[in-house]
């Protein structure tokens, strides 16, 4: 039985209720909540007890809240009230039917690789998807497979691989989960050619902000399947989904070096135009060293490449750039700590991508262990910000320049990752208010903006100011961002416009009345 | 002064320093059995970093079944099994007194005067199987003089397991004689890495490694073969068995237990409460997921704790190493 919602307050409005993380400070303080919309608690009580009369493991420990306190991007903090391991849709339906009846915020989690707070919770119940992340049913005849939405991208990977099979397109991020990354996009290097993540899912299963359960897809529920992929989570918790898969083959990898951005964004634009590569992105040692990778799924698309298109690329092998840059360095001798700092970067980097365990006969067999073990192991710290710019391809070289002089005012040393992304156009409705670009055709192109924190520590304020001046360039070129949630959220209203926000948002209001659902990420 | 958890590479960082990523649980045979951040080393790590005490995650680091596949994948090179073990040390156990009773007995035991130029470390495992302990011995006696160790450190490797601290005088015990000795054979995956430790200068080896570089075991393995690497062994000694176990992959053709992060999947997942005998061992579902999907005809093992664990669910004869040799 679930109590009314005046029988709920945990606390006197106004006064600071228990602390998770220090649970004797500042009780029956009284304060001025200067936002009377913000959550303070209550309904908690009853919500606990409704799901533990549903039989719902509620966890309200700080071992278990505490190990959810912040996402990858470690500036925001937050704790939950308590943790909800997802074990089933029916148990995720019972949950958000108790938490929108109770008004009680839920935060849901898959990966937690957000880095503006997005999967950070602010009290309430935070959700972990993790607990929901089995294969289902692989269908290597018809190539799908079906799954549970809180499986990581690379656990996937790990099943479909002993049937021979591969997904399609993933962040290069083994711990990415599925139902997230169709929440926000998912870009792989083979984008250019695949598309985003997003757009590889044929159906998924929701459970509405209501408690509902739907089955979606682009015949079937439509409308809620195109506001719940891309949708930042918003109106729907995916449960299931149902995804193209495709034979596994392991990859012929080329790497091609510049001195100069615009010239390697121009050719890798070329290689999409002209479907001349399997896989091709950009990263980048600050923009001295620009490595524009070219990968292949077979020989004969390698072949081709090379008969067509190699010899139009204006980048070097790597004996040729190094030339290059004792060329550049030998004039300018002021500029030997940044060469040295670019040859002690190829010294640690280039092993890690080349590791003999991940190699077989000079064919790299899982692009995403290769990346994602060396992002995590050379971006990777407690810290990390990660603003991006997605734009249409033809302002896609001024978005880059202009970001990359952001990143040489705030930081020493940074790197840039860019990629295209091949639209599919019948899903123009999933890109409103999304990562693509409203003026994208055919292709949209992102790019990550990272500092290296080379054990330095950074105040919240400077990082927090740097990524707004990469996010000024987006309202000005008219793009689109990756992560415009949580901390980025002002952005949202600049960039997309009042009519669209305002008609999402009502469209939010109507499948969320409570405004529960991973509330505050966008709205 | 011997240290048994000091590394002898540079201080090595703790659980504070994590990122996480959450590769660890990528690997982590507990979390993928209960799919709860809570046992995994990036769920302590974080319920640590956020206020948690140790006592707070008692059952869950007691589960851990320290094959140690978190290590050679933590980018922050996190000495997550040492995390563990100092996290064990700090939980009382009710086993302490009887696992430090056993130290101190073994300690009493005379140590033999003479020592062979190779000891085999079998383990109590190997010692419940004396017909295959005895193909082993025959098998490694063909490459020299050679040994079974009258003390192979069995109560050590229990008490390290369980965080009680091994008093000097036992350990002492197992290290002098060992001195004596040029190369060591280990059975035993979780006392390898201390050996090694311990006796800087002797060349210490796994079973599994040992066995599979004999000619007479290597030849008679096929292409169809599921070949089980002990993974406490493999994991403490990763980038240089990695290089191993691929030239034996790419020489016979065999598949091994290896993910795509060439990590060992364990075909057992016992924590703590199984390896003291407090609780039954239930391996069938993590055995099952080493299976799945595969096409094999036969499964070799390195430990014997495999073979039981496939015997019972698998319709595929299960060998040991050592039982491919011709006799």
């Amino acid at each position: 039985m679930i109590p009314e919602i005046s029988d709920l307050a945990l606390t006197e409005p106004g006064t600071i209720g228990p602390c998770h993380v220090g649970p004797d400070a500042l009780q029956g303080i009284k304060r001025q909540q200067t936002n009377p919309t913000r959550w303070n608690g209550q309904g908690w009580h009853p919500f606990a007890a409704a799901l533990r009369d549903s039989g719902i493991e509620l966890r309200e420990n700080i071992a278990a809240c505490g190990t959810f306190a912040t996402d990858a991007g470690g500036t925001a903090y937050g704790l939950p009230h308590g943790v909800v391991i997802a074990r089933s849709t029916a148990q995720v339906a019972a949950l958000l039917k108790a938490a929108q009846q109770l008004r009680v915020p839920v935060t849901v989690r898959g990966g937690g690789l957000t880095t503006e707070g997005e999967s950070v919770a602010f009290g309430g119940v935070l959700l972990d998807m993790t607990g929901m992340s089995r294969v289902l049913h692989v269908d290597s005849a018809a190539l799908t497979v079906r799954t549970e939405g809180g499986i990581f991208w690379h656990s996937l990977a790990e099943e479909l691989r002993r049937y021979g099979m591969d997904y399609l397109s993933a962040p290069l991020n083994l711990t990415s989960s599925v139902g997230g990354t169709l929440g926000v996009g998912g870009i792989d290097v083979n984008s250019p050619r695949l598309g985003c993540s997003a757009d590889q899912a044929l159906s998924v299963q929701v459970v509405t902000p209501r408690g509902e359960i739907v089955e979606c897809s682009d015949t079937q529920n439509a409308e809620l399947f195109r506001r719940v992929i891309l949708g930042y989570g918003q109106f729907g918790v995916i449960t299931e989904a149902t995804l193209k898969i495709r034979r596994y083959t392991p990859l012929r990898m080329h790497y091609f070096y510049y001195d100069s951005l615009r010239t390697a964004v121009e050719d890798m634009q070329l290689l999409n135009r002209n479907d001349a590569s399997d896989y091709a992105g950009i990263l980048t040692i600050m923009d001295c060293a620009v490595n524009l990778l070219v990968a292949f799924d077979s020989d004969e698309r390698e072949a081709a490449f090379k008969e067509n298109w190699q010899v139009q690329l204006r980048g070097h092998g790597e004996a040729g750039f190094a030339l290059c840059m004792l060329r550049r360095y030998a004039l300018r001798p002021w500029k030997l700590p940044e060469a040295w700092y670019l040859l002690q970067r190829k010294r640690e980097l280039f092993p890690e991508f080349r590791r003999p365990e991940y190699l077989r006969d000079g064919l790299m067999h899982d692009r995403t262990v290769v990346f994602s073990r060396a992002v995590w192991k050379f971006w990777g710290s407690k810290q990390m910000v990660i603003p991006d710019l997605a734009t249409s391809a033809e302002k896609f070289v001024a978005a880059v320049e202009r970001g990359n002089a952001v990143c040489r005012k705030y930081f020493p040393h940074y790197t840039l990752y860019m990629v295209g992304i091949k639209l599919r156009a019948e899903h123009k409705p999933h890109y409103e208010m999304s990562c693509i670009p409203p003026d994208a055709e055919g292709w949209a192109y992102g790019c990550e903006f990272e500092p290296m924190m080379d054990d330095r520590v950074y105040s919240r304020d400077y990082l927090q100011s740097f990524k707004n001046a990469i996010y000024d360039i987006g309202v000005d070129l008219g793009g689109s961002y990756y992560r415009f949630g949580g901390m980025m959220k002002g952005y949202i209203r600049r960039v997309f416009g009042d009519e669209v926000v305002n008609r999402h948002l009502a469209m939010k209001r109507e499948a969320d009345p409570a405004m529960i659902l991973n509330r505050d990420v966008i709205f | 002064m011997l240290s048994l958890f000091q590394k002898t590479s540079a201080a090595h960082k703790s659980y504070s320093d994590c990122s996480g990523c959450g590769l660890c649980l990528l690997v982590c045979p507990v979390w993928h059995r209960k799919r709860d951040l809570q046992h995994s080393p990036q769920g302590w790590a974080k319920a640590l970093q956020h206020g948690a005490a140790p006592g707070d995650l008692a059952d869950a680091v007691q589960d851990c079944t320290l094959c140690r596949a978190c290590d050679p994948v933590c980018p922050e090179q996190i000495d997550i099994g040492a995390m563990i073990l100092k996290l064990r040390r700090q939980m009382a156990h009710p086993q302490t007194a009887a696992l430090q009773g056993r130290m101190a007995a073994q300690a009493r035991r005379p140590a033999p005067a003479h020592q062979e130029k190779t000891a085999l470390l079998a383990g109590a495992a190997l010692r419940a199987h004396p017909a295959l302990l005895n193909r082993i011995t025959a098998l490694l006696g063909k490459a020299g003089a050679f040994a079974v160790a009258h003390d192979d450190g069995a109560d050590i490797s229990l008490a390290l397991e369980a965080g009680v601290v091994v008093p000097p005088d036992r350990l002492a015990a197992l290290i002098e004689p060992l001195r004596r000795a040029d190369k060591i054979i280990v059975a035993d995956g979780l006392l390898l890495p201390y050996l090694a430790q311990w006796l800087p200068a002797a060349k210490i080896y796994s079973l599994g490694e040992t066995l599979s570089s004999l000619e007479a075991v290597r030849r008679n393995l096929r292409s169809t073969d599921l070949y089980m690497i002990e993974p406490r062994a493999y994991h403490a000694d990763y980038v240089r068995l990695v290089k191993y176990y691929d030239r034996l992959r790419r020489e016979r053709g065999c598949d091994f237990n290896l993910d795509l992060q060439r990590i060992a999947i364990p075909a057992t997942a016992r924590g703590l409460p199984q390896r003291l005998g407090l609780a039954m061992p239930d391996d069938d579902a993590q055995a099952h997921w080493v299976l799945h999907g595969r096409s094999i005809t036969r499964i070799v093992v390195e430990n014997l704790e495999d073979r039981a664990a496939f015997e019972k669910i698998s319709g595929v004869p299960v060998v040991h190493l050592a039982e491919l040799a011709d006799d």
